[in-house]
């Protein structure tokens, strides 16, 4: 089961005390060493937007063709070990992204002031004669868009002055266009504009009030497009449609058939399993002549398009698991064993729908990317392979290597296989975490090369790729990677894993306690057959997705 | 638009002036304004030193602890530190700082948290960790110097595992490292060149916005029942409005500049990593002597410094995988010479603050510059965790030592720099109690020229 991250510190604890005698499996219930929460119940309500949330909602309030490309350049978050971009808890401004939002705001005013048909879109359809009247029109619906929801009177008094100092700010402008610009870049660096503000208050009985329908709003739009909510999103909204189960189930099934929900598919897939990695590959010129690193960006993009067609033809993490459909380019072709000359017709990308040897792959683990990543220059870093399935796979987590591990060097024997057996493998020290839980399942990809290339010998020895790998059901063993990923692909463990990653990324936050029924339905789905889409809109329409985030304090 | 690219436009026409020309302050008098001030540069994996395996001392001096000389130093040519010989008289080696808090599931994370910060490391899941206390350069830019942030620089590629380890402003408030040169000088300097004229309606625009910004930040702190880590949040968000940059009387030179731009063009690149370090080196060097900024941190490479190094002109496997020894042929080695490598680019460093001169003496010994690392050694342990500090802090310092303090805690060196820029106490007196508040309060004697 998904374990909230207090719980699974408990095992990494467990995991160092004991990685000399046994295993890393196994909760050890214990006194966390922090002091331990309180009663008193605050609201978490400022989310701030992640970078990429910043870039596709100016996007879409500004109505640009491509994206304005100025967060690339903004002060990058310390993610701190978090596994998404879009974490609440890490995402804050300091000095410099202040001062990174200042000139992008101001370029962006400038930009839109400058371009009638940009400028065209941000005024209200019809224009008032009277300039009081003009400029309060404005406010009133650029604001909405800006800003999330509509603004309150007092909130349209201030920006009122502000507009009127336009004329003085940018004398060489028309007063009005003045007035527009400096509203504008007034609205990019707004609190309200920059967190999805969802501050509520508390009932006479201390409970936080629900989020109003303009908040529930925000909240779909950022947990699936990463971005502002469209005008039906607004709509509904306004109707009040969005405070029942039915409106947010209506908006949630038009929110999942559109075309950009497939790049949000990509885009948590990408994060989750840290495709990003790939564009920074190196291999060796004596054994991979042909390597060049454009190919590790092709292998993020396989990866894009494997997960969009298993999203697209209804499927979950079973097919994630064990799909042999994937996409391919002449370079990737030919680490897959095909011969590029008899690809089919690429698409603009230049990629070409393929089917891969089921022998020999099945599934995300079995791609190019993830092989060649957790690879050295000519070996396979099959520890490496290992700890990325305990730990993003299963949710498994390890502990370090006891202080004698550390440090140590892989011996001389001929294949990969015997140097970790002899480093870290039974009878060694490493016989804990490693002999039973690591190294098992990195020798499932045995088969595979440091570039992702099959192979059936090492070093002149037949590769050895059986393993046994001890699940929470029982022991299971398997011959390869294939059976290995469909043995996940039936394991409770990976789909509740897979659902407490879902479920922290489209909430934009840690899985907490309360969360565990939720993450229980989800798995529980999940390993039933059901579909990426499906788990998507059971979590949208959650509560979790509809409640303000409570925290408990010391008062 | 490129936000660099509007700045640098903006910016306008650029008088060329060689770099210490540059450094210079532009007003009469301005020397006065730098202040002590602290740079700590991170390297990352430990450093190739003796080890209970029996791999061999490549690092710390092969003489006995007590003083060094540029000659003696020099003469060591087999230990990675000879490569600060030229600096000799103004260092101090410090050998045998361990960190206290040794339960941390992953090593690289819980060195990161306490190498700057000597507090305990939160009990989350293995790389998240957190510190549990602010780091020392947030508490030296605190002291009202006119940076009010510290500076906090980033070299090499983020990984998304592990990224930024050093500074904190608080407990779990991990800062956001700047990676590019270019837009660090920006920040610091960027508005520098403007015509007076456009640089006051800049300003005066700014300062309308930045009114209507702060009065919403502070409806929404007055208003609601904040949780503590969303008043946190909106504090530093108020708290980093700026109505004038700071330090706007320093530039670089047009080709300065245009070098950092095209320098900064490139971050993605383990080619590129030690010309990052080189021109982050430079804007630290600029900061400090205008007085813009009183800390400053540079950290190499990732958590994990998973950076492929050129060795010998050859790209070597991740300086990570060297550095745990497995399956890299030559291993001991290559660690041993990254070690070099690294420790050049923190002599590029000095050299630069050592160029400058201050009616005092020179730029190098007004503050302390301080080479640091997250893990001890291979076993990416705790223990014997090196700092070398340089320079003397206008004298509060002894330098030209190589010390064995012998097992110490590091709140005691983090107290010692702290008080020599200038921190203090709860009551006023030198910094004493940095850090986890269990840990024995003090100072390291040997490194004060007047013992506390």
């Amino acid at each position: 089961m998904w374990r909230p991250r207090i719980y699974r510190w408990a095992a990494v604890s467990a995991c160092i005390a004991v990685a000399c005698l046994s295993g890393c499996y196994g909760i050890i219930d214990g006194p966390s060493r922090e002091a331990s929460a309180t009663q008193q119940v605050r609201i978490d309500g400022f989310p701030r937007l992640s970078h990429a949330q910043w870039e596709l909602t100016v996007g879409d309030l500004f109505g640009l063709d491509s994206t304005a490309g100025l967060a690339r350049s903004f002060a990058s978050d310390p993610l701190g070990g978090k596994a998404f971009d879009n974490d609440y808890a890490v995402l804050d401004v300091g000095s410099s992204l202040f001062a990174d939002y200042q000139l992008a705001a101001e370029s962006l005013a400038e930009q839109v002031t400058s371009e009638p048909a940009l400028l065209a879109r941000l005024l209200p359809p019809t224009l008032p004669s009277d300039p009081e009247a003009r400029r309060r029109a404005f406010l009133e619906t650029f604001g909405q868009r800006a800003l999330r929801r509509p603004l309150l009177k007092a909130e349209v008094d201030a920006r009122l002055l502000l507009f009127a100092q336009g004329a003085a700010l940018y004398s060489e402008l028309d007063p009005f266009l003045a007035g527009v610009r400096v509203s504008v870049a007034a609205f990019l660096q707004s609190p309200h504009f920059i967190y999805r503000v969802e501050a509520v208050g508390h009932s006479a009985s201390g409970e936080p009030e629900p989020l109003d329908g303009w908040q529930i709003a925000s909240r779909l739009s950022y947990a699936i497009w990463n971005s502002m909510p469209d005008q039906e999103l607004f709509r509904a909204a306004a109707a009040g449609e969005l405070m029942t189960p039915q409106g947010v189930h209506t908006q949630v099934e038009r929110m999942l058939e559109a075309p950009r929900t497939r790049v949000a598919v990509g885009r948590f897939f990408d994060q989750l399993y840290q495709a990003n990695q790939y564009e920074h590959l190196s291999k060796s010129p004596t054994l991979y002549p042909a390597f060049v690193p454009q190919l590790g960006t092709e292998m993020r993009t396989e990866l894009t398009k494997f997960v969009q067609n298993i999203y697209d033809e209804s499927g979950g993490l079973r097919q994630l698991l064990t799909s042999t459909t994937s996409f391919v380019t002449p370079g990737l072709a030919s680490i897959y064993g095909l011969a590029p000359s008899a690809l089919a017709t690429s698409d603009a990308e230049g990629f070409s729908r393929v089917q891969l040897d089921p022998g020999q792959r099945a599934g995300l683990l079995t791609l190019s990317g993830f092989l060649a990543w957790k690879a050295t220059d000519s070996q396979p870093n099959t520890i490496q392979r290992g700890v990325f399935i305990m730990r993003r796979i299963i949710c498994q987590a390890l502990g370090s290597p006891p202080p004698t591990a550390q440090g140590a060097s892989l011996g001389g024997q001929p294949t990969d296989r015997q140097r970790i057996d002899a480093l870290t493998g039974p009878g060694t020290c490493g016989a804990g975490c490693h002999g039973q839980y690591i190294n098992p399942a990195g020798f499932a990809f045995e088969h595979f090369g440091a570039l992702g290339e099959y192979r059936t010998s090492d070093a002149g020895n037949p590769v050895d790729s059986a393993a046994a790998l001890p699940f929470e059901s029982g022991s299971i063993a398997y011959h390869d990677a294939g059976e290995l990923s469909r043995a996940l692909a039936d394991s409770p463990q990976a789909h509740a894993c897979f659902a407490g990653y879902l479920l922290e990324y489209l909430a934009g936050r840690e899985v907490v306690a309360s969360d565990a029924p939720l993450v229980a339905k989800l798995a529980q789905t999940s390993l039933g057959g059901a579909s990426t889409r499906q788990l998507l809109a059971t979590v949208l329409e959650s509560e979790a997705l509809r409640q303000p985030l409570a925290t408990k304090e010391q008062p | 638009m490129n936000r660099r690219r509007f700045l640098w436009g903006a910016g306008g026409a650029c008088v060329a002036l060689p770099f210490l020309e540059a450094l210079r302050p532009a007003s009469a008098g301005a020397s006065d304004a730098v202040l002590p001030f602290a740079i700590f540069v991170r390297q990352g994996n430990g450093v190739q030193q003796a080890t209970v395996d029996g791999e061999p001392e490549r690092f710390w001096p092969s003489f006995a602890p007590g003083p060094m000389t540029r000659e003696t130093l020099a003469a060591d040519a087999g230990r990675a530190v000879s490569e600060l010989a030229d600096h000799a008289a103004d260092l101090t080696f410090v050998r045998g700082i361990r960190f206290n808090d040794p339960v941390n599931a992953c090593k690289h994370s819980g060195g990161g948290n306490q190498v700057l910060t000597a507090a305990r490391a939160s009990a989350d899941d293995c790389n998240a960790t957190l510190a549990l206390g602010e780091s020392l350069d947030s508490r030296i830019a605190a002291l009202g110097g006119p940076g009010g942030e510290p500076l906090t620089l980033y070299a090499g590629i983020k990984t998304g595992y592990l990224d930024e380890v050093l500074s904190y402003r608080g407990p779990r408030q991990l800062r956001a490292a700047e990676r590019s040169p270019f837009a660090a000088y920006q920040g610091l300097f960027g508005l520098s060149k403007l015509p007076p004229a456009e640089l006051s309606s800049l300003l005066q625009r700014r300062k309308s916005v930045n009114d209507l910004v702060r009065g919403e930040l502070q409806q929404l702190l007055a208003g609601r029942e904040l949780s503590k880590a969303d008043r946190d949040r909106l504090d530093l968000h108020f708290s980093s409005i700026r109505d004038l940059e700071n330090g706007m009387a320093c530039s670089m030179s047009d080709a300065e500049i245009t070098n950092l731009q095209t320098g900064s063009s490139a971050l993605d690149d383990d080619d590129t990593i030690e010309n990052i370090v080189k021109l982050h080196c430079d804007v630290i060097a600029l900061a400090v002597a205008c007085g813009s900024k009183r800390a400053a941190t540079l950290q190499i490479g990732c958590g994990p410094d998973q950076t492929r190094y050129h060795v010998d002109g050859v790209k070597q496997a991740s300086f990570h995988e060297i550095s745990h020894r497995g399956g890299v042929a030559g291993a001991v080695d290559l660690h041993h010479q990254i070690d070099r490598k690294l420790l050049q680019l923190y002599k590029y460093l000095l050299d630069k603050l050592a160029e400058h001169r201050l009616p005092e003496g020179t730029l190098l010994n007004r503050g302390v510059t301080v080479y640091l690392n997250d893990l001890g050694n291979k076993f990416h342990d705790y223990e014997n965790v090196p700092y070398l500090v340089a320079g003397s802090a206008g004298g509060f310092l002894r330098t030209g030592n190589y010390l064995d303090v012998g097992g110490v805690a590091n709140n005691k060196i983090l107290n010692t720099l702290g008080a020599a820029v200038g921190c203090t106490n709860a009551a006023g007196a030198a910094l004493d109690d940095f850090g986890d508040p269990t840990l024995e309060k003090g100072l390291l004697d040997a490194m004060l020229v007047h013992r506390m």
